[in-house]
């Protein structure tokens, strides 16, 4: 008889055979720590085993355990996850890299400047891809400000090691310019071109001349600061991009209000939870006891989107696209809700 | 004491390693997102199935591969990789080497070191003889394109999908075993364009579930799905292809002509889906599986279970899958008492 998989099967294996594919919470070892500018540290990670580490997708990110002196909601909380972007082109490695910027607040990135050395062990998790550019691109505009840079060179190196050919923009604050040496070096390649600015007129000024003049097939990328990143979308909009071939990957949220309260049915067990504003449906469905993975909880990272059968639906967050938006088959629940006050939404479960 | 070892690489023949397509209880087929965890291992009434992504199909490896390679070098159009998915292809070899290496250890070996010209893999199959070294990434280092040379030593078709513009596409492909599909047609489209003629699926929101399935797959699981037919042809040919449609076209009229339903093959496709995570690209690699009526009809539990499921499917169904036409006689022979079934065909 064929019998049902889970109750009565014979043996079961792990999903992947070989230790290149684990994503999983564990451990790995500081070998290297490189101070690249006054507020930044660049921090080199192996295997305990010398391994080779899980591939990863340009852009990506590295979830690390860190434990900030200021914890930041819950009194009993010890430790903080915080995403870094990888640095590399993701291709088979045996490192992981990240550059961390000292934000002063003594939160998970200040944890990571003043007490990571060589030789220590850190709790890590992922990678996971949340920044991945088009496989079809034919060409890639590529923008960092700042810390931003570090997803940018990622998105570089792995344009390089294809054989692809991009554009580079990268806005910095002379003496701040982390990772510019390594953009040179990818510069002096042939198909890579690099353009510095260290001013926000200049700018936006390289901005408008290089989205009037990329060839046909171009994606755009951007990472950096919000005043940034709303200068690309306008020169994006200035020069006729359609909004499908401009992408960004934003470090912080807008503020969101509390909200208007809805009702949510979980499709596999018509279950209805109420969710009242300043309750997030994120936060109901965990307290219903239905797993949702989830990071930011702010709408950025895109780990909690849950499929959605019905109902209407107000989105606020900032990864999907206006199309995804408007399909209304998924939302991100850690910040978008029912249309309306009362709305009923079905999710998928 | 007795030391019993148990050879993994599977001789005991086709029907026992046959990954039958129904749970025991199921008495009603309908399309589902019918997804389960790989490398389970399912008991059927005949044997088990399931230990490992890829079935070598243990004596019959060897055939199967040889007819896989005999059309790939006939008609390369198989073989269909849109632009940007080289990457991907490369993905896909290195994950599957990796598996087969660590499933197989007595036939087939995969070495890596870091040289300074990039990852070198030295791969060996012993059952086929294969030994090839490639430096990842690097194509002249493969006297074929990445996804080719996987094809060429594995029996599944392979098939990659991709997130565009916020919907899943069918972007390269190795397809030679296609059931009244083709790769050519298909590649590049969307998961909707590719499953709208199937009855129900995307009016049922199958489609659209199963993209969003496919979509959120998690890095760190691997899933597969069972899917089944009657063949297009009343051979044991897995190239059933739109492609070789003149070669086997006519194989049913002429079967349902001479009433020879013990030549009809129940085709079972098992499919697995795998996140490659250098790229995000998404398998849904199709391993195909024949069995005859006739070695069916040896089973009763799957004789029963067989015909009780063709004849209750709604007629769409029965139409799309092929067989509204002649289902009745079919499962007439498949169920009578053996020797009291007519036997036409073969005697003339």
């Amino acid at each position: 008889m064929s019998a049902p998989a889970v109750e009565r099967a014979v043996e079961r294996y792990p999903a992947h055979l070989h230790p290149a594919y684990a994503t999983g919470v564990r451990s790995l070892r500081v070998v290297e720590v490189v101070r690249l500018t006054d507020t930044v540290r660049h921090v080199v990670l192996e295997a305990p085993d010398g391994g080779v580490l899980a591939s990863y997708e340009p852009g990506a990110h590295l979830v690390v355990t860190t434990f900030p002196e200021v914890l930041p909601t819950e009194a009993d909380q010890t430790e903080k996850r915080n995403a870094y972007s990888l640095t590399g082109d993701g291709v088979n490695p045996r490192r992981y890299a990240v550059s961390v910027l000292r934000r002063g607040d003594g939160g998970g990135s200040d944890w990571v400047h003043d007490a990571l050395a060589v030789g220590d062990l850190v709790e890590v998790e992922g990678p996971r891809s949340s920044f991945a550019p088009r496989h079809d691109q034919r060409h890639a505009l590529l923008v960092a400000g700042g810390i931003g840079v570090t997803p940018v060179l990622s998105h570089a190196r792995a344009v390089v090691r294809w054989g692809g050919t991009c554009e580079i923009v990268y806005s910095y604050r002379p003496g701040h310019g982390a990772h510019l040496e390594d953009l040179r070096a990818l510069a002096a390649r042939p198909g890579v071109t690099l353009h510095e600015a260290t001013t926000v007129e200049h700018t936006a000024r390289v901005l408008a001349e290089r989205f009037a003049d990329q060839p046909l097939g171009t994606h755009a990328y951007a990472c950096g600061p919000v005043p940034m990143l709303d200068a690309y979308v306008d020169a994006a909009a200035a020069a006729g991009w359609p909004e499908g071939r401009v992408h960004l990957e934003r470090f912080t949220a807008p503020e969101l209000d509390a909200g208007v309260p809805f009702t949510a049915t979980v499709a596999s067990t018509g279950q209805r939870l109420a969710v009242p504003p300043g309750t997030s449906l994120l936060t109901a469905l965990l307290d219903a006891g239905h797993e949702v993975a989830n990071l930011c909880r702010q709408g950025v990272c895109g780990e909690c989107l849950v499929p959605v059968r019905s109902g209407a639906l107000e989105h606020r967050d900032l990864v999907l696209s206006e199309s995804e938006k408007s399909a209304g088959d998924r939302m991100l629940s850690c910040v978008s809700r029912g249309g309306h006050a009362g709305a009923e939404i079905e999710v998928d479960l | 004491m007795t030391v019993t070892t148990v050879r993994p690489f599977p001789t005991r023949g086709h029907t026992a390693r046959l990954p039958w397509p129904f749970p025991d209880d199921l008495t009603e087929f309908r399309y589902s997102v019918n997804v389960e965890p790989a490398r389970v291992v399912r008991r059927t009434a005949a044997g088990e199935w399931g230990a490992h992504i890829v079935d070598l199909g243990g004596e019959e490896y060897g055939a199967i591969m040889a007819d896989r390679r005999r059309i790939l070098d006939a008609d390369p159009t198989r073989v269909r990789v849109m632009p940007g998915m080289a990457p991907a292809c490369w993905d896909l070899l290195v994950y599957y080497l990796r598996d087969l290496a660590a499933s197989y250890p007595h036939l087939m070996e995969l070495d890596e070191t870091a040289t300074p010209a990039g990852d070198r893999f030295h791969w060996r199959n012993h059952a086929l003889g294969t030994d090839q070294v490639f430096v990842l990434g690097d194509a002249a280092s493969l006297p074929c394109d990445p996804m080719t040379f996987l094809g060429r030593e594995v029996p599944d078709d392979l098939l990659l999908v991709k997130e565009r513009d916020g919907r899943l596409h069918f972007d390269a492909g190795l397809v030679t075993f296609a059931a009244a599909w083709s790769v050519s047609f298909d590649v590049g489209m969307s998961m909707d364009e590719i499953h709208q003629p199937v009855p129900g699926l995307t009016r049922a929101g199958i489609t659209s579930r199963a993209e969003q399935f496919l979509r959120r797959l998690p890095a760190d699981q691997v899933y597969r799905r069972v899917n089944w037919t009657l063949s297009a042809s009343g051979t044991r040919k897995l190239d059933v292809s739109l492609e070789e449609l003149p070669e086997w076209g006519t194989d049913i009229p002429a079967l349902v002509r001479d009433e020879d339903w013990g030549r009809l093959q129940l085709r079972i496709e098992v499919e697995h889906f795998v996140r490659l995570p250098m790229t995000g690209a998404v398998t849904f690699n199709i391993r195909t599986h024949m069995t005859s009526l006739e070695e069916i009809r040896q089973v009763p539990a799957w004789r029963d279970q067989l015909a009780r499921v063709v004849l209750e499917l709604p007629d769409d169904i029965a139409a799309y899958k092929g067989f509204l036409d002649y289902r009745e006689p079919a499962m007439a022979w498949l169920t009578a008492p053996v020797g009291a079934a007519p036997h036409v065909g073969g005697a003339g």
